[in-house]
């Protein structure tokens, strides 16, 4: 049943992502172009969202800015997922001074408070991706380190592990096939939190005008834009405000099912 | 002496992580793209008056024609003597700028901490007392709700309402204690479902304990069974918790800071960055990372205070 639960989320979100990927091909999407004559329009047939104080759509500058966002925050969270549970898998079967060595560097890099960073290399290196996926990849880790090193501890010392060890398999084979999987299924519950709170932090840029530049879309950005009209265009100002809430909300649950999932499995 | 050696090793730790923060905002203002000293004019005299005699001037005044190995030296020296220039914008010392802000930072991060736990603490034992009860799963519900908004859709949030439609509360500033009202309420809920979360779990756990069960068998009322045995066992993670939070703070303030335009050391940093006021970013990210890192300390201590066992854990 659970396992079910699971493999519904995960099919759902890979259909939501390609329709939203595919959505720009599709629709006559116009993100960009501008018209004044037409600027702060309530919702009609060409303009289902309305318009903004620009004359853009705001349908269009939703759906372009999306996938943007989130393949930002994949690509990031990925990377951090991927370095962290090498580091931690490495920490862990190596032991002694290199654990030390490691998990000092994950400390350290613990006690940076994971913000300061994003914006330091956001603000100052300017707003493209690639800063935000440095930024985030960095401030996101530590965690992955930390957690697949405690859990590798813990499954190095069985005895399957150590009758593999007898027999004479590499070490990078026990650790792919014995430590990696157990680890991986506790490492995506935070990589599915992360991916949340990577797009929380990629719309905190874009509203604080540090992020992604205009004109390109970006939820942030537009939220930023439309609020001094706050009053006369409500609707296009809430549409970016529940795109960021309805994605961040979806990783959140997501990660809830991943969580029951992986304490439900018997470990081994 | 082992909390001696604890002590010791995180401000070591702390000390690292603002020396490494100083190195790097100096290296990414060196690879930056553009000229500093055109952005700085620009940022003091306006656009209209950013004459190529005025950029000179304030190149030789910034001292950034010299060469990158001399000013980083220069800016280390200047760190470790606590004098951390003057900001190019105002042209105040940044010492002075930052010990104001800082002041207002930690006056709402105070105030924001307590509302959050004030209306944490009653829901989360609720919560606990009666697991899988209507409260609990509404709480399930709410927080994860609220976890899933960032805090700037929050503070809109509660700008639409009680600031345009109600009129309460005044929209930015700090003039008066009822601006403080809105981004402490931002901040507060910004913390509230990780610790009714953290909260409920405790008092559950501990209801289902073994010695709670015998406390009542002893013939202790529900009450007097938790509150002399209970709540102290509770107390544990969540103080833990608590100290951890106020550190997490960090990350909310800046945002809230920036929408209230509130003159904290978040919306210093912002300002900063959006200027390009280099010495005032340099100031703002030692003073925010070094209280980062002190705030972890003092979590730690707390947690060895409380439960002497995990010394080991904290100090490795």
């Amino acid at each position: 049943m659970r396992q079910r639960t699971v493999r519904a989320w995960i099919g759902t979100s890979c259909f939501l992502g390609a329709v939203i990927i595919g959505l720009p091909f599709w629709l006559p999407l116009d993100a960009t172009s501008q018209n004044l004559q037409f600027s702060l329009q309530g919702p009609s047939w060409s303009n289902p969202l309305g318009t903004d104080h620009l004359g853009r759509d705001v349908l269009s500058r939703l759906l372009q800015g999306g996938p943007r966002s989130l393949g930002i925050a994949l690509i990031a969270v990925g990377t951090a997922t991927i370095f962290g549970t090498t580091i931690g898998l490495l920490a862990a079967y190596a032991g002694r001074w290199a654990d030390a060595l490691l998990m000092r560097l994950t400390d350290l890099m613990l006690a940076f408070p994971g913000i300061l960073l994003v914006l330091l290399l956001a603000g100052l290196l300017g707003g493209g991706p690639l800063p935000l996926i440095i930024g985030i990849a960095f401030s996101h880790w530590p965690q992955f380190a930390r957690l697949s090193r405690n859990i590798a501890i813990g499954i190095i010392q069985e005895p399957q592990v150590e009758a593999s060890q007898i027999a004479g398999l590499s070490p990078l084979l026990i650790l792919s096939r014995q430590v990696l999987p157990l680890v991986l299924q506790q490492c995506v519950v935070i990589a599915a939190l992360g991916i949340g709170s990577a797009i929380m932090t990629i719309s905190a840029l874009g509203f604080l005008g540090l992020g992604m530049q205009p004109p390109t879309p970006e939820w942030g950005a537009m939220i930023t834009e439309l609020l001094p009209y706050l009053d006369v265009a409500p609707i296009q100002v809430a549409a970016p405000c529940f795109a960021v809430f309805l994605t961040v909300l979806w990783f959140t649950l997501m990660s809830q099912a991943l969580a029951d999932q992986a304490a439900n499995r018997v470990p081994t | 002496m082992a909390v001696f050696y604890l002590i010791f090793q995180r401000l070591g730790q702390a000390a690292l992580v603002a020396f490494v923060l100083a190195t790097l905002s100096f290296v990414f203002i060196q690879i930056l793209p553009g000229d500093i000293a055109l952005r700085i004019t620009v940022a003091r005299v306006g656009i209209d008056q950013a004459s190529a005699l005025e950029v000179e001037r304030i190149r030789e005044q910034a001292s950034l024609s010299r060469p990158m190995l001399l000013q980083y030296a220069d800016w280390m020296r200047s760190v470790a003597t606590g004098n951390l220039g003057r900001s190019f914008v105002s042209d105040r010392p940044v010492s002075e700028e930052l010990v104001t802000a800082a002041g207002y930072t930690f006056r709402l991060a105070i105030i924001a901490w307590v509302l959050s736990y004030l209306i944490a603490l009653p829901i989360g034992i609720y919560a606990g007392l009666r697991p899988n009860g209507f409260l609990d799963r509404m709480t399930a519900v709410l927080g994860a709700t609220l976890a899933s908004l960032p805090s700037f859709l929050v503070g809109i949030g509660l700008i639409s309402v009680f600031v345009l439609m109600l009129r309460w509360f005044p929209p930015a500033g700090y003039r008066t204690s009822a601006h403080l009202v809105l981004p402490a309420v931002t901040l507060a809920l910004s913390l509230l479902p990780a610790s009714v979360r953290i909260i409920r779990n405790a008092v559950s756990e501990v209801r289902a304990s073994f010695y709670m069960t015998f406390a009542r068998f002893k013939g202790l009322t529900r009450f007097r069974a938790f509150r002399d045995h209970g709540v102290r066992n509770a107390a544990i993670p969540v103080v833990t918790f608590a100290a951890l939070q106020l550190a997490f703070l960090m990350d909310g303030f800046v945002v809230v800071e920036t929408l209230f335009n509130y003159p904290g050391l978040g919306e210093a940093l912002v300002k900063a960055l959006l200027a390009r006021d280099i010495p005032v970013i340099m100031g703002c990210s030692l003073v925010i990372g070094t209280l980062y890192a002190i705030v972890n300390l003092a979590a730690d201590l707390v947690v060895v205070k409380l439960d002497p066992r995990r010394m080991e854990s904290a100090v490795l």
